[in-house]
């Protein structure tokens, strides 16, 4: 029998910091032992008791350089997912959860720092990830525009409505204002100044678009059983699945025609709900990594929830809020109203969510699909759940 | 090869970026099983073959997507703001190909027809050879 994973980790303390680009009180790595320090606190667990790393989206903070202000004892295990955008923030709970699950660390800590003055910009550290000679003679620099390419075609081709980004951009700043920790907090989504912000990439506006912020976030994972000693309530890891199909993927805008709008999650789409044992009429709550409106759209297409035809019929305002939403997105604000620590605050938050401790609670929530950053050539997501 | 890249690796691109330097468009088929394929690979994974032949291909095809970019991005100086970048799916080949339109932009829509010419681009120091297109 095949082993499956469902179930047997669970992620048991969250620390998260995010400032406003520029702002950082420490430099990053500064932040982010903050960060992790507050997901041990978090957990009732001891920072040097952790023995093993994860990141992903070319993270620059490599474990061994932690270890003096953890005070790790031994690290045992560190990787990352390989892609320079969020595409791999899901499957690194995936390599954390196999490194406990084989017995080679026991308490993993899965994390994302980004300061701007030590790393500089996020949208400027993805594109060199993938520049080439045939982007940048053709003036395309950012991932906005490869983003904004591939949303035209879903939107003139494909026939998705436009305004269904309004109605994802509303929902996530509706939760954001009644956030206290969001950059959109205490803030009422403006239609005017929606449709009014400048231009970015067409069909982009600004609003369309996660803007950065400094931060670090970190998610302690350790073993179900081991969970259950700890402060908090466990929220297990159901599933996990991160790849890529044929036909997707870093192809010079040469993926296969019937992809290139997807998010690219139809590669991992039967996997993830097949180990968990669940169908997308399971999840109770989605953490929607949104680098961009239209991608946020198209990854909730990929992951089941709707599809070109009915689209419209599933990403509306009143659907996506909690508590009185069918598919509450978000409930932080998610990276487009909350913050965006490279789409941190997603995993963050769909733990939160399934402890009750959202800003947004979505009542009796007992599964939350982390779904992560879509467009990506390399993609993950995750189901978490509590029972 | 000649062509020194403005980015990074060339890879088994070094013909592509020759040809356009002389001012042809060049692509690579396979010449175990006909397939075309870009980006260029130095093995067909389709037939594990090691050989390619490179043919001239006329600028020519419809637009698959495009976007009309306002934010003046670091590195895209060369184009007045705003500008539009179309991914093209030639007519000869099954194979798209980026570049930036000239010319007017009345009727720019999927599925319209272009034709291409070959540039350069400034970009830092570098001159890159680069395509344009026009709407037909």
């Amino acid at each position: 029998m095949t082993p499956n994973l469902s179930g047997l980790t669970a992620a048991a303390g969250v620390g998260y910091r995010q400032y406003k680009r520029g702002t950082a009180p420490a430099p990053e790595r500064g932040v982010l032992v903050r960060a992790i320090v507050d997901a041990c606190e978090d957990a009732g667990f001891d920072p040097a008791d952790v023995d093993g790393f994860v990141s992903y989206g070319d993270d620059k903070n490599e474990p061994v350089r932690l270890m003096p202000d953890l005070g790790t004892k031994a690290i045992n295990w560190s990787a990352q997912v390989w892609g320079g955008g969020g595409g791999g923030i899901a499957g690194a709970f995936g390599i954390a959860a196999s490194a406990i699950l084989t017995g080679q660390a026991r308490a993993v800590v899965v994390f994302r720092a980004l300061v701007e003055g030590n790393s500089g910009r996020l949208s400027a550290a993805v594109m060199a990830h993938h520049l080439n000679d045939h982007m940048v003679s053709s003036g395309i620099l950012a991932p906005a525009q490869v983003c904004a390419m591939r949303a035209q075609r879903m939107f003139e081709y494909h026939g998705v409505p436009y305004e269904l980004c309004e109605e994802l951009v509303r929902a996530s700043y509706y939760h954001g204002s009644r956030n206290p920790d969001a950059v959109a907090y205490g803030k009422d989504f403006d239609h005017d100044e929606y449709s009014g912000s400048r231009i970015i990439a067409e069909p982009f506006h600004l609003f369309d678009c996660s803007r950065e912020n400094d931060g670090a976030g970190a998610i302690l994972l350790v073993s179900t059983e081991m969970a259950r000693d700890l402060k908090k309530k466990p929220v297990k890891l159901l599933s996990v699945a991160q790849g890529t199909e044929a036909g997707y993927g870093d192809l010079l805008e040469n993926d296969a025609t019937e992809l290139y709008p997807t998010a690219g999650f139809r590669a991992i789409r039967d996997r993830l709900y097949g180990t968990a044992g669940l169908t997308p009429a399971d999840i109770d709550v989605v953490q929607l990594y949104e680098n961009f409106s239209a991608q946020g759209i198209a990854s909730l297409i990929d992951h089941g929830f709707c599809t070109y035809e009915n689209v419209a019929e599933v990403v509306r305002f009143e659907n996506l809020i909690a508590p009185s939403g069918k598919l509450p997105v978000n409930t932080s604000g998610g990276n487009l109203a909350h913050g965006f620590v490279h789409g941190f605050v997603t995993a963050v938050e769909a733990v939160r969510c399934l402890r009750g401790e959202s800003p947004n609670p979505v009542p009796n929530a007992r599964t939350c699909l982390l779904a992560g950053g879509p467009g990506a050539p390399t993609i993950s997501s995750a189901i978490f759940g509590v029972d | 090869m000649t062509y020194h890249s403005a980015t990074g690796p060339v890879g088994a691109e070094g013909r592509y970026w020759d040809a356009l330097l002389e001012g042809r468009l060049e692509l690579p088929r396979c010449t175990g099983c006909g397939r075309w394929h870009w980006p260029a690979v130095w093995r067909c994974g389709s037939c594990g073959s090691w050989d390619h032949e490179w043919t001239q291909q006329p600028l020519e095809g419809e637009v698959f997507t495009y976007t009309r970019t306002h934010h003046p991005f670091g590195g895209t100086e060369a184009f007045a703001k705003p500008f539009s970048t179309l991914i093209v799916t030639l007519n000869s080949v099954p194979v798209r190909l980026v570049g930036v339109l000239e010319g007017d932009e009345a009727g720019l829509r999927i599925g319209a027809p272009v034709t291409g010419t070959i540039a350069r681009t400034a970009f830092g120091d570098a001159q890159i050879p680069a395509l344009r297109w026009s709407l037909s």
